[in-house]
């Protein structure tokens, strides 16, 4: 029984609902990221001076729910057991990065998981990368004792990275795209320096990103509610400002050494595990797709 | 001991009560609760993981006030002026905003105690077993996952080894690649051999997997809706009640439709986890601490709840109706300890 | 019950087709052993039963199968796993889940079964399998053979009428192995369950089987029937076979205690005295290579070594045979220098290795461990020996040229193949020649012949000996006695990390019950060890 190569109608309208289901989570997802900055704008009621612990638990269910419909559209389109499996072991040996970034003291934010997660994604494509970071913020929550409140947050942001990594590979793909004929040529892929490049510097924007996401949902945990002045409303721009010097002083530092983490290893770990990863595509078959022959 | 569906539900009333108050009296009480529950109900006797929320505390707490203190400049008592020049820190330091940021950082700590307890007291395999039926390919993703884990060490053991064998010394970053890349390659082999055995014992079928439009629709709609509703609530202040309201309704239509999801899966559960009235007494109780929060109940001074340190400094006041009601996170403890007296 | 009818299937991507027209007709109630070469077509014609082939593997089949009047093409294996039971050789890599009783459950979860029938279902799997003692053990913890045993019952908990096993004991000690063995042939005795197994060590089963299939290989046909014709048709068997098969022994016997008559009756017609003494001469102790004295080893404060002392000599082979867990994987390691040994002395060449890194002891010891495939990263065999020289620093003056090793290796031809793809005598020689690159004079081996069939069996035998000729010394740690009675010269038996035992080999190996080869066991009192020797001893004349 060999795939299927052209698509029937109603699995094209799926795939268009599905981005649109992408789409919308999406967009509930940025909107989290900068609400902070519009609770200024609410009213001052009596309930006003805790508001801003209550906008923060609002937001974390937003996001939950946002991961929770796109995780039903993502399962929804028949995961086979290969896909399972390889996830199962994939998360599992990335969770155990995530254990040794927390057991040995590491130089601030710096974290080994992200690179695994673009790589991996890069090669098997989005909707595997969006489960794999998921799934590998909630294992490695699991295995380290760090379940809490921004779980959904770290979840959907990791997923997202993976989601977009593998985005990149329809731009920039990893092998060409031509069936190979016979198992025993020499399968030697150059390794374009420019993909390598490109990795790496999508690790350094989302190493930092991550961290400001994070951060800006730990904010109204942290710092309270915006307005302090029982008279007074703040504005936006002083709310920006306000924001702006928390993450400076807090998370910056921490940020540009993950993003500079992740960077490092991409550069390192690219062309092995990519050669690797996609090697082993080849020789079992292994695609994430909708119809499993 | 108690269901981890119990545990989860507790979790989140200990987060939504931390979140709901600023009264540092309040708050002080669901830390120790936390505290207690968490050392009572723990399998292991670990001392320095029931201290830990205190670790936490020493750093966040006096943290979080000087960076309140040096940022906010409200307040009534003046403790010295900083030069109004500087960006941002210029301007009087005052004892009230100090005061604030010490009441965030006490905020954080118990929020942090709540969850510590929480993975303490939750056993891994019974988590997992939480995962909903919709998502049940999730909870074998888990699973193998953790499965997984324990052998990774011992491969990545072997692989060194093998690799100090034809001389490969570890000096640098780069010497770890000929280590890494084995190591991955035959975690992806064996991840093959896995899944063979989980289509040989009946894994997964075309039939059941792929759901039906529907569902997808449905998605579709209740994330707009939640989506609309939300820009709503920012953007048109008037109209907050339909804006809440069509929220509501689009967060019901995503549950309904993991309900929905769930119906499809065929698989059972081998393990079930059967609710006893210890569960029912534990999530009444949260379920008092959850009322005595968010409902205006008659008795209580909800007032105190909002306590502000501004404009000028006072004792914070404290309700004992309320302090009791948040005593209601407290009974896990309570049925932890009668159950010890029980077994000796 | 079970029919094929002139299937032929390819491998996606494949040259040539894996199995063709091929024709057989299994009863229900058979014990069926699958024999042949590897790469002949055992694990994919196992796997056309639960319909993996070709649901998993993808690929081109044509003709029909039937099992159970089920068609696995057609139905698929998620349908097929109520009928027929897999069990995978690796033990390790087969469960999902942490427990004994939860892995047995999760096929009947699949099934979607309700919770009350899953209790009664696991009840009886595990009695049937001995497991109840087991039931809340974690599956980490359990050895090898009880792991298998687990796997058997979550494959048995559909209660399925056919059971297929692909070489289940091939990663399991001895011990292990029977374990397994003994509750396959219980469970087709006692419950007429019908039983498919893919095996490489024949003699383990050969009494117990009703039918043996043999897949020689491509362009040969497939053999199929009662045991003894289709061994006559056989080229390579077990030694007792093989004997029987020589000296016309009718109907071939299949357990020793039968090959004992007829040995009895051959010695009477050739008039042949049993002279008690050994044909193969003591041979001289050559110079001493490898000595280690009172060596000592603990593990975590237990003792795991005490006292070990032994010596191998240039062009010697000495085997190092003893239960699992006896110390002999720690001997080796701390001879590399993975570990390092509380008291006592290794000497190579009379230098002192002890404390120093295992990457320069490297240099002169060759070590080969359990698992070869751990060894394998690179894009090519030829450029895994340029790994090893690399990390040597030896890229410009090879102790060996690589293409000579490779020609030597028989893997000329495969310079370019990815390591990986190889079957496993071939992986297992690349692993080797990663190590012997750099002309070591030892050779330290760790179990070299798991899972191997009989050509490459012979083949690294014949290896090792080339090896020896030109002053090599070995070390081979093994379970697998007739390869110690072809290729040893000297045995070393440990047992909970002492020596027990040390001498040549035919005086060790027939001195212990357990170690004794089939042979021997045939010929007691001769010192014959291997089938060439008693045929030399009969003067033999197969004209």
């Amino acid at each position: 029984m060999v795939g299927l190569y052209r698509y029937p109608p109603e699995v094209n309208v799926r795939r268009f609902i599905g981005e649109i289901i992408y789409a919308l989570s999406g967009a509930i997802g940025m909107l989290a990221f900068i609400y902070p900055f519009f609770l200024s704008n609410q009213a001052n009621d009596s309930i006003g001076i805790a508001h801003g612990q209550d906008a923060a638990l609002v937001t974390t269910a937003l996001v939950g729910l946002a991961l929770i419909a796109l995780l039903v559209e993502l399962q929804g389109q028949a995961i086979s057991a290969k896909t399972v499996a390889v996830l199962g072991v994939m998360v599992a040996i990335t969770s155990v990065l995530r254990f040794i970034e927390v057991a040995i003291p590491m130089p601030g934010g710096f974290s080994p998981v992200f690179a695994p997660i673009i790589l991996s994604s890069y090669v098997f494509g989005g909707r595997f990368g969006f489960l794999m970071g998921t799934f590998t913020m909630l294992v490695s929550a699991l295995i380290t004792g760090g379940v809490g409140p921004w779980l959904p947050y770290q979840m959907f942001t990791a997923g997202w990275i993976g989601m977009t990594a593998g985005w990149l590979s329809r731009v920039m793909p990893h092998t060409p795209r031509t069936r190979p004929s016979k198992r025993w040529l020499p399968r030697t892929h150059r390794h374009r320096p420019l993909t390598i490049i490109v990795l790496s510097v999508f690790g350094f924007i989302w190493g930092l990103a991550y961290g400001m996401i994070i951060n800006l949902y730990f904010w109204p945990f942290a710092i309270g509610p915006i307005q302090q002045a029982w008279t007074l409303g703040t504005s936006l721009g002083e709310t920006l400002v306000r924001y702006t010097a928390f993450y400076v002083a807090t998370s910056l530092g921490w940020d540009l050494i993950r993003a500079v983490g992740n960077m490092v290893l991409i550069l390192l770990l690219c062309a092995p595990t990519v050669r690797a990863l996609a090697r082993f595509q080849r020789r079992f078959h292994f695609e994430v797709r909708s119809v499993d022959a | 001991m108690l269901d981890a569906r119990g545990w989860l539900l507790w979790a989140l009333v200990a987060l939504v009560a931390a979140s709901s108050t600023r009264n540092p009296l309040y708050v002080v009480l669901l830390l120790l609760i936390a505290m207690i529950v968490g050392g009572v109900c723990a399998g292991d006797r670990d001392r320095r993981a029931i201290m830990s929320p205190l670790r936490f505390a020493v750093v966040a707490i006096p943290l979080a006030a000087l960076f309140n203190g040096l940022t906010a400049h409200l307040g009534d008592t003046v403790l010295f002026h900083l030069p109004d020049w500087l960006p941002l820190v210029g301007g009087s330091v005052t004892l009230e905003a100090l005061i604030f940021g010490a009441m965030n950082g006490l905020t954080l700590t118990t929020i942090f105690s709540g969850f510590t307890t929480f993975n303490r007291v939750t056993p891994l395999r019974d988590l997992v077993r939480l995962t909903p039926r919709a998502f049940h390919e999730a909870g074998v993703v888990l699973s193998i996952a953790l499965t997984f884990i324990p052998q990774t060490t011992r491969s990545l053991n072997r692989i060194r080894e093998a690799q100090a064998v034809r001389g490969h010394r570890v000096r640098g970053l780069r010497d770890w690649l000929p280590i890494v890349v084995p190591f991955l390659i035959s975690g992806l082999e064996r991840s093959m051999g896995l899944a063979e055995a989980m289509v040989s014992r009946g894994y997964g079928a075309i039939s059941d997997q792929a759901q039906p439009p529907r569902t997808q629709r449905l998605l579709v709609l209740g994330l707009f809706l939640l989506l609309a509703g939300w820009l709503a609530l920012l953007f048109l202040p008037t109209w907050k009640g339909i804006a809440v309201g069509v929220m509501i309704l689009g967060a019901g239509i995503i549950v309904g439709v993991v309900w929905l999801a769930g119906r499809t899966v065929s698989h059972t559960a081998y393990r079930i986890h059967h609710w006893t009235a210890r569960d029912t007494f534990a999530a009444l109780g949260c379920g008092l601490t959850l009322a005595v929060i968010l409902l205006p109940l008659p008795l209580m001074d909800r007032g105190t709840l909002y306590y502000s340190p501004y404009p000028r400094l006072t004792l914070p006041p404290f309700d004992l109706f309320i302090g009791l009601g948040l005593l209601g996170l407290v009974v896990p403890a309570v049925i932890g300890a009668a159950h010890r007296v029980d077994q000796t | 019950m079970i029919h094929f009818d002139h299937l032929t299937y390819t491998y996606p991507d494949a040259p040539y087709a894996t199995l063709t027209e091929l024709t057989l007709d299994i009863a229900e109630g058979e014990f069926v052993l699958v024999a042949g070469p590897s790469g002949a077509g055992k694990s994919t014609l196992l796997r056309c039963l639960n319909g993996l082939v070709p649901h998993f593997t993808g690929g081109i089949l044509n003709g029909s199968i039937s099992v159970a009047g089920l068609d696995p093409v057609i139905e698929g294996p998620r349908l097929l796993s109520r009928i027929a039971g897999f069990v995978f050789q690796d033990p390790e890599a087969q469960f999902v889940v942490d427990r004994v009783e939860d892995e047995v459950a999760f096929a009947l979860e699949n099934a979607g079964l309700p919770p009350a029938d899953m209790r009664v279902r696991v009840e009886e799997v595990l009695h049937v399998l001995d497991l109840t003692p087991l039931r809340d053990r974690e599956l980490e913890t359990l050895s090898g053979g009880e792991k298998q045993r687990v796997a058997i019952a979550a494959a048995l908990a559909l209660r399925p009428r056919v059971l297929v096993l692909d070489e289940p004991t091939s990663q399991l000690d001895p011990q292990s192995a029977q374990e397994v063995l003994g509750a396959l042939v219980r469970l087709n005795r006692d419950l007429g369950l019908t039983i498919i197994l893919a095996e490489h060590r024949l003699e383990r089963v050969l009494s117990h089987i009703d039918r043996l299939i043999c897949l020689p290989g491509p362009d040969k046909p497939v053999l199929s029937g009662p045991p003894g014709p289709v061994l006559h048709q056989m080229d390579l068997t077990p030694p007792l076979i093989a004997l029987g098969k020589e000296l016309g022994w009718e109907p071939l016997p299949l357990t020793i205690e039968r090959g004992q008559a007829f040995a009895k009756e051959t010695v009477a017609a050739l008039g042949f005295q049993a002279s008690g003494q050994n044909p193969n001469p003591e041979p001289l102790k050559p110079e001493t290579l490898l000595q280690v004295k009172d060596l000592s080893f603990d593990y975590d404060g237990t003792p795991a070594l005490h006292d070990i002392s032994l010596t191998v000599g240039a062009g010697e082979l000495v085997a190092m045979m003893g239960r699992n867990g006896s110390g002999k994987t720690t001997l080796l390691r701390c001879i590399v220098g993975l570990l390092s040994p509380r008291q006592g002395e290794i000497l190579l060449e009379g230098e002192s290795l002890v404390g120093q890194e295992t990457a320069d002891i490297c240099c002169d010891i060759g070590y080969l461990p359990q698992e070869p495939d751990a060894l394998l990263f690179a894009d090519t065999i030829a450029d895994e020996l340029a790994v090893t020289l690399r990390n040597h620093g030896l890229v410009d003056s090879p102790p060996i040229a690589p293409a000579d090793l490779l020609a030597r290796l028989g893997l000329d031809d495969l310079t370019t193949s990815y390591p990986r793809d190889l079957s496993v005598g071939q992986r297992q020689r690349v692993a080797l020649g990663a190590v012997t690159i750099t002309r070591p004079r030892l050779l330290l081996l760790d179990e070299p012949t798991r899972g191997m069939d009989y050509p490459a069996k012979r083949e690294l035998v014949r290896l090792l000996r080339e090896w020896q000729a030109e002053g090599t010394g070995v070390l081979l740690v093994t379970h697998d006695v007739e390869l110690v009675a072809q290729a040893a010269d000297w045995v070393v038996v440990l047992d909970q990390g002492e020596v027990v035992a040390a001498g040549p080999s035919a005086t060790v190996l027939t001195a212990s019950p357990l170690l004794v080869p089939q042979v021997a066991r045939l010929f007691p009192g001769t010192g014959w060890l291997t089938v060439d020797d008693a045929l030399t001893g009969l003067n033999f004349d197969p004209a």
